[in-house]
């Protein structure tokens, strides 16, 4: 089984570092599984992602649930490295393929963190 | 092909419903036993969605409180949560238990209210919704339901071109459509500049790219296919098919192929022994324009890629060649999460035996269902077919 557990990848999200699982099918793992969501191998590796990366999508929501005050933020689906994770963009927006890099983490929804990405 | 035939069929109006969960899932269970010509005590089960009512209303465990209402206690009752494919889910395990013989007659519904009259207004409701994305790695972001749908939509865009004018003709189609419907939340057509001058939710999606919260309830009659012959107005199961794809969405390995559906329609239509080419019509889960483009092509309703260029040539109109949501589909008929799975198959059923009035979509002897829930990590496909 994988060795990596949420609460080990979101400490890793507050210290500016994205934890994945690499898998020996190919993929990798922006978000810890106990097993390869492709493959079903529990025989996953961990690795350091790249903090700058691609904007594989991106939104910008304007009616946000009741736990978010503000609203206009936009969210990204951001390629680093073999892997994708989803975050926030602050500062300029950003298009599809847009380079970015990790530049904090925000933390309104109780104590859940998300990536924050700016354009570079 | 599957044993099993739906032989009943019944739904509520979606829309706006001040009436308790149990009232209104009788209303549909009873057209829908009715419509069959039998009472609940003839049944062996009923297999019950509601995806939220624990959230929403603070009401769990509905299974035998619904059966209480419509006579039928003591029924063994199974109730499921798929977020938005809630009831298809039940509807597939229904159709299973009948063909493999376990009981010869099943009430498949689903009831949920999304509307103010549960006391909560758009901002909790949205909150709600979202507990169906990745609690540790997407509700952090603050995203939201057309979040996820404008996510998977603007890949799509850059992949293929897929402009807001398509999309906006996918609401105006539906709309239209929905003009004919009795049943539908929204009654009244719309244009493709009302849509693009609508507020933004969640770029590239405006107002009228999305669906209302609703609230309502459908309700089906299945029987095992010896029994169908005793009824008045059998409509043939062809085949379901179900299927899951990796969740959080960043992980799946391909944004626009939303793969549970191609997964899900494979499987129908293998069972069913036939291609998306013998089917006349289908109902998909249009939660938001761009989902519809997506489900169009999962089906294979329209080349990958080409989901906008069918629905802003006509294609998928009621008049078109490839007809998708004669009912007004969520964007135009509402969709109540729990009650929106057997809702297609009543539009299925009134579609194949041909009693849809002005919605009735010419020469309809096979019908597509696509019922998708959370971020496309959940999608079951029916396929009903002519009696025979
Ligand atoms: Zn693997």
């Amino acid at each position: 089984m994988s060795d990596l557990s949420y609460d080990e990848w979101a400490d890793a999200v507050r210290e500016g570092r994205l934890l994945g699982l690499a898998c020996s099918c190919g993929h990798t793992n922006g978000s810890p599984t106990a097993a390869c969501p492709h493959c079903g191998s529990r025989d996953l590796e961990r690795v350091d992602l790249p903090t700058e990366g691609v904007v594989h999508t991106e939104t910008t929501i304007q009616v946000p649930p009741a736990t978010f005050e503000t609203r206009g933020y936009q969210v990204v689906v951001v390629e680093v490295g073999d892997a994708r994770v989803m975050g926030r963009v602050e500062g300029d927006e950003v298009d599809i393929g847009d380079r970015v890099t990790l530049a904090g983490t925000i933390a309104e929804d109780d104590d859940h963190p998300a990536p924050v990405f700016e354009a570079r | 092909m599957a044993d099993a035939a739906v032989v009943g069929a019944g739904m509520t109006e979606f829309g706006v419903h001040d009436t308790t969960l149990q009232e209104l899932f009788g209303e549909a269970a009873f057209a829908a036993l009715d419509d069959a010509g039998v009472e609940a005590d003839a049944l062996d089960a009923l297999y019950f969605g509601n995806a939220m009512g624990g959230q929403t209303e603070n009401e769990t465990h509905l299974g035998p409180r619904v059966a209480s209402h419509i006579g039928a206690a003591g029924l063994p009752v199974q109730r499921f949560e798929d977020a938005c494919a809630t009831s298809a889910n039940a509807f597939k395990n229904a159709v299973q238990a009948v063909d493999a013989g376990v009981h010869d007659i099943v009430l498949v519904g689903g009831v949920e209210r999304c509307t103010p009259v549960t006391g909560k207004e758009t901002p909790e409701m949205t909150r709600i919704f979202a507990s169906a994305s990745h609690r540790q790695y997407e509700q952090p972001t603050g995203l939201t339901f057309p979040g996820v749908f404008a996510l998977l939509t603007k890949r799509h865009m850059h992949e293929h071109g897929t402009t807001e004018e398509q999309l906006a003709a996918v609401a105006v189609k539906n709309h239209a459509h929905g003009t004919h419907n009795p049943r539908a939340h929204f009654g009244k057509e719309t244009t493709v500049e009302e849509v693009l001058e609508g507020p933004v939710v969640a770029d590239p999606f405006r107002l009228m790219d999305c669906c209302p919260f609703s609230d309502g309830a459908s309700a089906v009659v299945v029987v095992g296919g010896d029994l169908a012959d005793s009824f008045d107005a059998p409509v043939d199961v062809g085949g379901v098919g179900h299927a899951t794809d990796v969740v959080p969405l960043g992980d799946k390995a391909d944004l626009t192929a939303t793969q549970a559906a191609r997964d899900a329609a494979s499987e129908a239509y293998e069972e069913a022994g036939i291609t998306a080419g013998d089917a006349d019509f289908a109902e998909v889960h249009d939660c938001f324009t761009g989902a519809e483009v997506l489900a169009s092509e999962a089906i294979g309703f329209a080349p990958d890629g080409e989901g906008g260029t069918y629905a802003a040539e006509g294609r998928t109109s009621l008049s078109g060649d490839r007809p998708v949501n004669p009912s007004g589909g969520l964007k135009a008929k509402g969709h109540p999460i729990g009650a929106t799975g057997t809702a297609q198959i009543v539009e299925l059923t009134e579609q194949i035996r041909g009693t849809a009035g002005e919605r009735q979509v010419t020469d309809s002897e096979v019908g597509v269902a696509h019922n998708l829930g959370g971020d496309a990590a959940t999608t079951v496909v029916s396929v009903l077919e002519a009696h025979s």
